[in-house]
């Protein structure tokens, strides 16, 4: 097979519909996309059935936070889907990166499954999930979310194709938004809240279910993050100071989104957690986005949340108490019986 | 659940008081983290239950944080007892009698020698708890009120309340309780949790016969296995006996839909089994491979696919027969059979197997016909992305086995934890009462104290003999076996801390001898205490049935076997042939998951995953740190925010730490950095003075069919019995928080982009 000298010089975000897998141009995203795949994972194996005896168990305060935390997963991973159908797939001019986004849309759905199987779980009454799935209109801390996603959504919807460097600015900026911001901080605001009832004892199955969640998310900003990083490598003069200083208001402004958010969720305050506390972990985690981009960090703050450490390491479950999530699926090969073990 | 009987209300000086000895905590970042996280209005309880989690939370920074939060939890605990105005052991026992919740004959017992027991429970001994130890002791196995919830017992008072029940004397309920109040032995779960109430199941593992191949007997086993569920017994059941999809069944003159509907039904049923709140239900199915629906069976875990053909709540294993992996080894053909047919291969092992299997093939009874290492591979694959479908082996298991000297006694399965290995059949239940001993608490600066460990073990055997009569049965099945057999299953935890206090790497030549010493020494002790016991107290009743009986003890099965002891291996026969044995099976090791959590010790004979990993149970998730490491960097110097850092990054390894002294580095690699070899050879070389089995885990973080297969392989052909667990990783993982940002470096990005990706191992 030939390869064209043109495709040589053929940057990623170049408009067109590139379909040539060899010579793969990124190997790097389409092993991220076998990953993906090795982690497969379906909403019938989290066990929820202890959640709903735990949730009787819950003080107001704390089935408040509870309720308005699943509001906010029940729309969050579709908005994440919108965009990256409508903004996303069409700009990132690679078959493989393609392949990993339709594998990221099919971990949105699942994602989408396992918060409506949530919500019906644990709101048994049927006007309680009507008013958890309108919350995007009326619940205004989470409305305040939207809107600040479908501004980001908007800001590229009428690019057909990335000709400037402003419009493809623009697309980096919306990238951003959903890694950085979105997948990023307000879902690391939740999943703040799960692990704090998780260290509590409290609500196994949706810290379950959770957990399988914020790997894949996990893996969708890293893909995000090295598409950023490939576009930097093959067209550096798009990372302006002026980018830096609007991604930096974007932080800030996302930052303060969840901040309201958590001023809803908390209340008066927890035991142990609280908007304060709550806002600057989000400012540690706005920061270290900010690393990951290569940009300087905004805001200096310190994690107050110590229980956080627990989930940066690797888990050993107790096989009778809970599901294991540690086993991968496609696993090759065939039978030898020399091989080194 | 208000608590107002605290003694102080000042939260900060209870804090720095629990501080006191701990150089490395700085309790004032604990306070200050209960004054930021303090909920308006909260009660001096919630405060200090805030203070317990800051201090957990800090686990990480250093592993004394663990014996603070402990020590602030021990104080929430006596704080809760005493706010009911119990002040005493007999008090608390006397009011769990009065509601119901211990036992009659234990009341009695403690009002006849109230003062007695009263002084023997001592409050100091709570400060030999870690705190994930002390949690799982208070969320799950302290006694609780049965209105109010709240917990009736103190961590000592627990421990006693154990032995207590165990015992016939106020001496012997002292003698238990020193042991397991030092943490030096612990009873299984199943004890801990029920002895001395009113529904004393004291067994863990129930294994019962695969139910003949007819409705009836299906439904009776399902009321079987619901029955021994509910009492926190773990199932093991044969599936081997059902017949297979598409066999005639005569009464209707249809096909048999074969044994997934049924397994099917089994799931349900023991998820709807709720141990008391304590645990969920758990059942391992076993099937022998030449069952038509082997296939099929290996699926039942699978994730994907059709849900109607999915079971996730059960376990799986395959009881392999020889002939299998002889099969495999020639890359012959494997004949797959529906038990219909051919009834009498289940109850047949070793030679008269091989003969039975080949003459069934020889007359045209197969159904299918495979590649044996196509089916292997299935296997395997099931094994790697599952952790599911364990490999046991059907011949080893029944050859060495005291059990089976008799015709018609045969071992058809192991249990849920393939430790246990004992006959079965349509009528007999097979039970097993467990209990390990600590080894890391019978280490001196010197080495293993060996006198030690056998006093440990003499008590534990008297204890363990005692609780099969002490126990309550679900089913006559159950009791009756046990009645006949008397077998008990003395496990150890804490191997790996041996070998970090004794400073021998997992996979050393000092580290298999000395751990086939300790083996040598428990089943020596073990075997001693219960001929004693058999003089006292008389032979089990099946003693005749035993091959000890004929003069042959598990060790002569195994001919070669190492031995440090042979004046007492002599002294031991004598004596065996003059007095019989009390129980005939005594050393099971057992996966002691949870005993382990509560005595901080590592699990039974495993290397640790991680030097820091968690785990992840019913009562939340709680950071576990090699406290050996911790010590060594400390003495080092480098136990510093750097390394701290750098040892979440690299998931608790420490290979890439190339300032650590080699030495260092050997000994701290984790389960997934040791050579798996090493693992299987410590098994096999304990194996002669392992008259039960072994819950053996296997550890491989990217499993592939070769390398599964190889391994399995090697294990058979060491002789195992049984093996359990495969533990793998996940392909992907969280995102750290708590660990700064690192940028992927130039050296990463050229890595991946070789033109070949199939074999860039920079992303795997």
């Amino acid at each position: 097979m030939t390869v064209p000298r043109q495709r040589d010089r053929q940057m990623l975000l170049d408009p067109g519909m590139d379909l040539t897998l060899r010579p793969m141009r990124y190997p790097d995203f389409y092993e991220q996309y076998r990953a993906a795949i090795r982690n497969t994972w379906t909403v019938e194996e989290v066990d929820l059935a202890a959640d709903v005896a735990d949730l009787a168990k819950l003080t107001p305060g704390e089935y408040h936070l509870v309720k308005r935390l699943v509001a906010f997963f029940a729309t969050g991973d579709t908005i994440v889907a919108n965009n990256l159908v409508l903004n996303l797939y069409k700009h990132v001019n690679a078959p493989e990166a393609r392949l990993y986004l339709s594998r990221q849309l099919f971990e949105e759905a699942v994602h989408v499954q396992f918060y409506l199987t949530l919500l019906d779980t644990y709101l048994p009454d049927h006007d309680d999930r009507t008013e958890a799935f309108a919350a995007i209109e009326r619940i205004p801390s989470i409305k305040q979310k939207g809107d600040f996603c479908f501004r980001w959504i908007d800001s590229i919807d009428s690019l057909d194709e990335l000709r400037t460097p402003a419009d493809r600015r623009s697309f980096l900026l919306n990238l951003i938004c959903f890694a950085a911001c979105i997948e990023g901080l307000f879902f690391y605001g939740a999943f703040a809240y799960v692990y704090w009832l998780r260290s509590r004892g409290l609500l196994d199955g949706l810290a379950t279910g959770t957990n399988w969640v914020f790997r894949d998310e996990s893996m969708h900003m890293s893909f995000a993050f090295s598409v950023i990083e490939t576009v930097r490598k093959e067209e550096p003069e798009l990372f302006d100071d002026e980018l830096t200083a609007q991604v930096t208001r974007m932080l800030e402004e996302a930052v303060d989104a969840e901040a309201a958010f958590a001023e809803d969720v908390c209340g008066d305050g927890l035991s142990g957690m609280n908007t304060a506390d709550m806002r600057r972990y989000l400012e540690y985690v706005a920061d270290q986005r900010l690393a990951r981009l290569g940009m300087p960090t905004r805001f200096g703050s310190a994690n107050p949340f110590d229980f956080m450490a627990l989930q940066d390491v690797q888990e050993l479950t107790n096989f009778f108490e809970r599901r294991v999530s540690a086993y991968q699926v496609a696993v090759s090969g065939t039978v030898s019986l020399d091989e080194e073990f | 659940m208000a608590i107002t009987t605290l003694s102080s209300p000042d939260l900060d000086s209870l804090i720095t008081r629990a501080a006191e000895g701990l150089p490395d905590v700085d309790a004032e970042r604990v306070a200050r983290a209960v004054e930021s996280g303090r909920a308006p209005g909260a009660s001096h309880a919630e405060d200090l239950e805030l203070a317990v989690r800051s201090a957990a939370a800090l686990i990480g920074a250093d592993p004394q944080y663990s014996r603070l939060a402990a020590r602030l939890l021990a104080r929430l605990i006596h704080a809760e007892v005493a706010g009911q105005g119990l002040t005493a052991f007999s008090e608390s026992v006397a009011e769990g009698h009065r509601q119901g919740v211990h036992s009659a004959a234990l009341a009695a017992f403690t009002a006849s020698n109230a003062a007695a027991l009263d002084a023997i429970a001592d409050d100091a001994e709570d400060d030999r708890f870690g705190y994930f130890g002390l949690r799982t002791v208070y969320d799950r196995y302290l006694l609780r009120h049965p209105v109010t919830r709240l917990v009736i017992e103190t961590p000592q008072w627990f421990l006693l309340r154990v032995a207590a029940g165990l015992a016939e004397t106020v001496d012997e309920a002292r003698e238990l309780y020193d042991l397991t109040s030092r943490l030096s032995y612990l009873p299984s779960s199943p004890t801990l949790f029920n002895s001395g109430t009113a529904h004393p199941q004291l067994s863990s593992c129930f294994l019962l016969d695969s139910p003949r191949d007819e409705l009836e007997a299906i439904y009776g086993r399902y009321t079987d296995i619901a029955r021994l569920s509910k009492f926190a017994g773990g199932i093991g059941v044969s599936w081997t006996r059902v017949r297979s999809r598409g066999s005639l069944i005569k009464g209707t003159n249809g096909n048999s839909n074969g044994i997934v509907p049924w397994l099917r039904t089994l799931d349900a049923s023991v998820a709807a089994v709720n141990q008391g709140g304590r645990r969920k239900g758990a059942a391992c199915v076993y099937l022998e491979p030449w069952h038509a629906d082997v296939e099929e069976f290996l699926e039942l875990r699978d994730n994907t696919g059709d849900e109607a053909q999915r079971t996730h709540n059960l376990n799986l294993a395959v009881w392999v027969p020889d002939e299998f992996m002889r099969r495999v080894e020639a890359n012959a053909d494997w004949s797959l059979f529906d038990p219909k047919e051919v009834p009498h291969l289940t109850d047949l092992w070793g030679e008269r197997f091989d003969a039975a299997y080949a003459a069934a093939e020889a007359a045209g009874l197969a159904r299918r016909t495979v590649p044996a290492r196509t089916l292997y591979a299935r296997m395997m694959r099931t094994l790697a992305q599952t952790g599911n479908g364990w490999m046991t082996f059907k011949d080893a298991s029944n050859r060495a086995c005291n059990q089976t000297a008799r015709e018609g006694n045969v071992v058809h399965l192991s249990n849920l934890c393939t430790e246990i290995l004992e006959v079965t059949d349509d009528e007999t239940t097979a039970v097993c009462n467990l209990g390990s001993v600590n080894l890391g608490a019978h280490v001196t600066a010197t080495g293993v104290d060996f006198a030690a460990l056998s006093r440990t073990v003499r008590t534990a055997v008297r204890f363990l003999d005692r609780t099969i009569d002490r126990s309550y049965y679900p089913t006559d099945a159950a009791k009756a076996s046990n009645a006949k057999w008397r077998p008990v299953g003395l496990g150890v935890m804490g191997l790996a801390d041996v070998f970090f206090k004794l400073r021998l790497a997992f996979d050393s030549p000092e580290a298999k001898e000395l751990s086939t010493r300790v083996a040598e020494e428990i089943a020596l002790s073990a075997y001693e205490t219960s001929a004693e016991l058999a003089a006292s107290l008389g032979r089990h009743p099946n003693y005749f049935e035993t091959r000890a009986f004929d003069g042959v003890l598990h060790v002569d099965h195994f001919p070669g076997t190492p031995t440090w002891q042979a004046e007492r291996w002599a002294a031991l026969r004598a004596r065996v042939a003059e007095t019989g044995l009390r129980n005939s099976l005594l050393i099971a090791i057992a996966p002691t998951a949870t005993i382990a959590a509560i005595a901080g010790c590592a699990e039974c004979i495993e290397p640790v995953v991680s030097n820091v990993f968690k785990r992840e149970t019913l009562s939340g998730e709680f950071l576990q740190v090699n406290p050996y490491l911790i010590e060594d960097l400390k003495r080092l110097g480098r136990w510093d925010d750097a390394t701290r850092a750098a040892l979440l990054s690299s998931e608790g390894s420490v290979q890439d730490f190339g300032w650590l002294p080699e030495e260092l580095r050997t000994l701290y690699r984790t389960a997934w950095e040791l050579p798996q070899r090493a693992l299987i050879d410590l098994a096999a070389a304990r194996m002669p003075f392992i008259d039960q089995s072994q819950s053996l885990n296997l550890f491989m973080a990217a499993p592939t069919i070769g390398k599964l297969s190889s391994m399995y392989a090697y294990a058979w052909r060491q002789g195992l019995k049984t093996t359990y667990y495969l533990r793998s990783r996940p392909a992907t993982r969280i995102a750290q928080t708590t660990v700064a940002v690192t940028l992927p470096s130039e050296a990463d990005a050229v890595a991946c982009s070789l033109e070949n990706p199939e074999i860039c191992e920079a992303c795997q």
